[in-house]
C-alpha cells in the first residue's frame, strides 16, 4: 500500500448504503469482479461508472456502507479502481471489509473541503487528507490493523502469518 | 481495573488469557458457531476454495449453512448458489439448514446453538439480532466468513460500549416494535456507529423472547455492532432447554463497568411508531402519515416473524377481510413458527382474513424473492430495513404488526385502535 494516495474526489453523502454501492439484485447473478464493477454506485451516482478513473477517492459523510454485509459493496469500487475511500465514519462491516480486502480508508471530515472533480491527498503516515480548502486529521488505524492493509488484505496477511505461499 | 461490560465478558471468555480486552484492543476472537446462508454462501464457497482448496474446515460440527433468503429458489442463478453451497457442505461433512428451515439467525437459537455467552458469525448483517438471548452475533463479508469457517476465529476490535436506559412504560396498541422505533428515532441511523449497546430499564426486562428478538435485529440500523439484553429467568429457561446445557454462565455487566456514553429513552405516552421512506431511522407517529392508500402488507422477517407476532395479528383481523386492493403476505420466520401457527388455529384465521401465507424464510423482506414492489407502489412492512431498493421499486413504511394489521384491513395508513 502506498503511504500517500492522491487522487479526484466522487463526493457523496450520508448513510450512503450498500443497496445503492451494489444493488442486491445483482448480488446472485453476478460474482466476476469486472461485472461488479460495471454496476458499482448505479443506484446513487449513474455517472459514475462511466467517469470514474483509476485511482479517484470517494470522499463521504457519515455511516458510509451501512446495511447489508454484502462484500461486494467494497469489491465493485475496488475492482473499478478506487483508490481509497474517506468518510467522516463507516458503518462498521463495510469497515472491516475494506481492510480485509485491502481498499485503504480514512475517517474525517474531508467532505466539508472538497467538492466532486477537485483533489486530495491521503497521507496515511501522517494521518492527514488535504483538500483544496483544508487539511483534516484522521486517527491512525490500529497496528494490527494496518498491517493487514499493508500485506494486503486478510489472506495474503494470515498466509504471511502461517508461513504458506 | 475497571469492572468489565457484557462484551468484554463475553471476548474475554473467547481469546487469549493475556490478550487485553479493552475498547479499541484488536484481539483474535474464537467463533463457537460459524455460519453461511444462501445469500454470500456461494461466494463463501469460492473465496475458501480459492484461498484453502479442498483442505477441511476447523471444526464441521461448528459450521453451517442457513439457506433463508431466497427459499426454495425463485431462478436458476438461485439454485444454482445452493446448490453449490450443499455439493461443498457435503464433501467437508458440514451441515445444511436448507431451504425449509426457516430464517438462519432463529434458528440458531431454535437449535440451541446460540445461547447467552455464544460467539457466532455468519454473512448476514442482522445476526447481531443474537443480542436478544445474551449471544455475540456478527455479519461479515465472504472472506471473513470463508477465514472463520478454515480457522474458527476471527480479528475484531474491541467495541466501547453505550447504556440505552428506558424509562417508563408503554401501553397496547404500542408493541416491542414501537419501542424499537422510538429507541431508533432517539439514536438515529449513527446513533451507535462502531459501539455496542446494553438495554436496561424496566420495559426492557418485560420484554420477552420475540420482543428482545425485534430490538436486538434494529441495532444494525442504529449504527451499532450488537445490543445485548441481559438475560431474564424466562429466556435462560429457554436457553438451557433449548441447547441442553445445564451450567450456562452468566455474563452480566459488573457494576463498574464503564461505559461511553448513556441514553435514557422515556417511552411514557408512546404512541404507535412508523418509519417513512427512505431509511429505517427516519421515524414518525404514525397519525402524521395516516390516510395515505397502500397497496401491499409484509409481515416476517427476523425482526418480526415470530408466532407471538402472527397471533397478535390474528387477534385484530379475525372474522375480518384485508381491503381489496391489498395484497397482504404473510412468512413465518422458521418452520417452528409455521408449525405453532398451523396448531394454534392462527394459520387459518389468517388464511380466512385473505392474506396470503408462505413458507418459512425471509420472504419479502430483501429483493429476490416473493413480494417484491413495484415502481409507486405503497408497502407496509415488519421487516428490518426500507432502503431505496432493498424490496423493490415501491415506497416500504416500517412498522409493528399490530399497526401492519390495521393498515391492512382499511387499505391505508391506519393508527393502530387500543382494543
Amino acid at each position: 500500500m502506498q503511504s500517500k494516495i492522491t487522487g479526484r474526489v466522487w463526493k457523496y453523502g450520508d448513510d450512503v448504503n450498500t443497496d445503492v454501492i451494489f444493488p442486491g439484485k445483482y448480488t446472485y447473478s453476478v460474482s466476476d469482479p469486472q461485472e461488479m464493477a460495471r454496476h458499482a454506485l448505479e443506484d446513487l451516482d449513474p455517472t459514475f461508472v462511466a467517469n470514474v478513473q483509476p485511482g479517484d477517492v470517494i470522499v463521504a459523510g457519515k455511516n458510509w456502507g451501512c446495511g447489508s454485509s454484502r462484500e461486494q459493496a467494497v469489491t465493485c469500487l475496488k475492482e473499478i479502481g478506487v483508490g481509497a475511500i474517506v468518510a467522516r465514519s463507516f458503518a462498521r462491516i463495510y469497515f472491516r471489509n475494506c481492510i480485509n480486502q485491502a481498499l485503504p480508508i480514512a475517517a474525517c471530515d474531508a467532505v466539508d473541503g472538497v467538492e466532486t472533480g477537485e483533489e486530495v491527498t491521503i497521507d496515511f503516515a501522517a494521518g492527514t487528507v488535504t483538500t483544496p480548502r483544508g487539511t483534516y486529521t484522521f486517527p491512525p488505524l490500529a497496528p494490527e490493523v494496518m498491517e493487514i492493509l499493508e500485506t494486503g488484505g486478510l489472506i495474503p496477511y494470515v498466509q504471511k502469518q502461517l508461513g504458506v505461499k | 481495573m475497571a469492572g468489565q461490560t457484557i462484551i468484554e465478558k463475553i471476548f474475554a471468555a473467547h481469546t487469549a488469557a493475556d490478550a487485553s480486552v479493552e475498547p479499541g484492543s484488536i484481539i483474535w476472537l474464537d467463533l463457537d458457531v460459524r455460519t453461511a446462508r444462501d445469500f454470500a454462501g456461494a461466494n463463501v464457497v469460492k473465496n475458501y476454495q480459492t484461498h484453502y482448496g479442498e483442505t477441511p474446515v476447523a471444526d464441521k460440527t461448528k459450521t453451517f449453512f442457513t439457506f433463508d433468503l431466497v427459499v426454495p429458489p425463485s431462478n436458476i442463478p438461485y439454485a444454482n448458489n445452493q446448490q453449490v453451497c450443499r455439493t461443498w457442505a457435503r464433501e467437508q461433512g458440514v451441515g445444511v439448514y436448507d431451504v425449509n428451515a426457516g430464517i438462519g439467525s432463529h434458528v440458531v437459537v431454535e437449535e440451541g446453538l446460540a445461547y447467552p455467552g455464544v460467539t457466532l458469525v455468519g454473512t448476514d448483517s442482522h445476526l447481531n439480532i443474537l443480542g436478544a438471548i445474551g449471544a455475540f452475533g456478527q455479519g461479515m463479508g465472504d472472506q471473513d466468513i470463508a477465514f472463520a469457517f478454515k480457522t474458527g476465529r476471527t480479528w475484531f476490535e474491541v467495541p466501547p460500549t453505550m447504556k440505552v436506559v428506558v424509562k417508563g412504560e408503554y401501553q397496547y396498541p404500542c408493541t416491542a416494535r414501537d419501542l424499537t422505533l422510538a429507541i431508533l428515532d432517539k439514536l438515529g441511523s449513527k446513533g451507535a456507529l462502531g459501539r455496542a449497546i446494553e438495554f436496561y430499564g424496566p420495559a426492557i426486562e418485560a420484554l420477552d423472547l420475540p420482543g428482545r428478538i425485534t430490538l436486538a435485529s434494529q441495532v444494525t440500523e442504529m449504527g451499532g455492532i450488537v445490543g445485548f439484553i441481559p438475560p431474564s429467568e424466562e429466556v435462560l429457561a429457554y436457553a438451557r432447554q433449548q441447547s441442553g446445557r445445564a451450567d450456562i454462565p452468566s455474563f452480566a455487566a459488573d457494576p463498574d463497568a464503564e461505559y461511553v456514553e448513556t441514553v435514557v429513552v422515556d417511552v411514557s405516552g408512546l404512541e404507535p411508531l412508523i418509519a417513512c421512506p427512505p431509511n429505517p431511522a427516519n421515524v414518525v407517529p404514525v397519525r402524521e402519515v395516516a390516510g395515505r392508500r397502500i397497496d401491499s402488507v409484509f409481515f416476517g422477517s427476523c425482526t418480526n416473524g415470530r408466532f407471538e407476532d402472527f397471533a397478535a395479528v390474528a387477534e385484530i383481523v379475525q372474522g375480518k377481510r384485508v381491503a381489496p386492493w391489498v395484497m397482504a403476505t404473510v412468512v413465518p420466520a422458521t418452520r417452528e413458527v409455521y408449525q405453532q401457527m398451523l396448531r394454534s388455529g392462527v394459520l387459518q384465521t389468517l388464511f380466512d382474513a385473505g392474506f396470503i401465507i408462505s413458507n418459512p424464510g425471509c420472504g419479502g423482506c430483501a429483493s429476490g424473492h416473493l413480494g417484491m414492489t413495484g415502481v409507486g407502489q405503497v408497502n407496509i412492512s415488519t421487516s428490518n430495513r426500507n432502503f431505496p431498493g432493498k424490496q423493490g421499486a415501491g415506497d416500504t413504511y416500517l412498522a409493528s404488526p399490530v399497526t401492519a394489521a390495521w393498515c391492512a384491513l382499511k387499505g391505508e395508513i391506519t393508527v393502530p385502535e387500543a382494543s
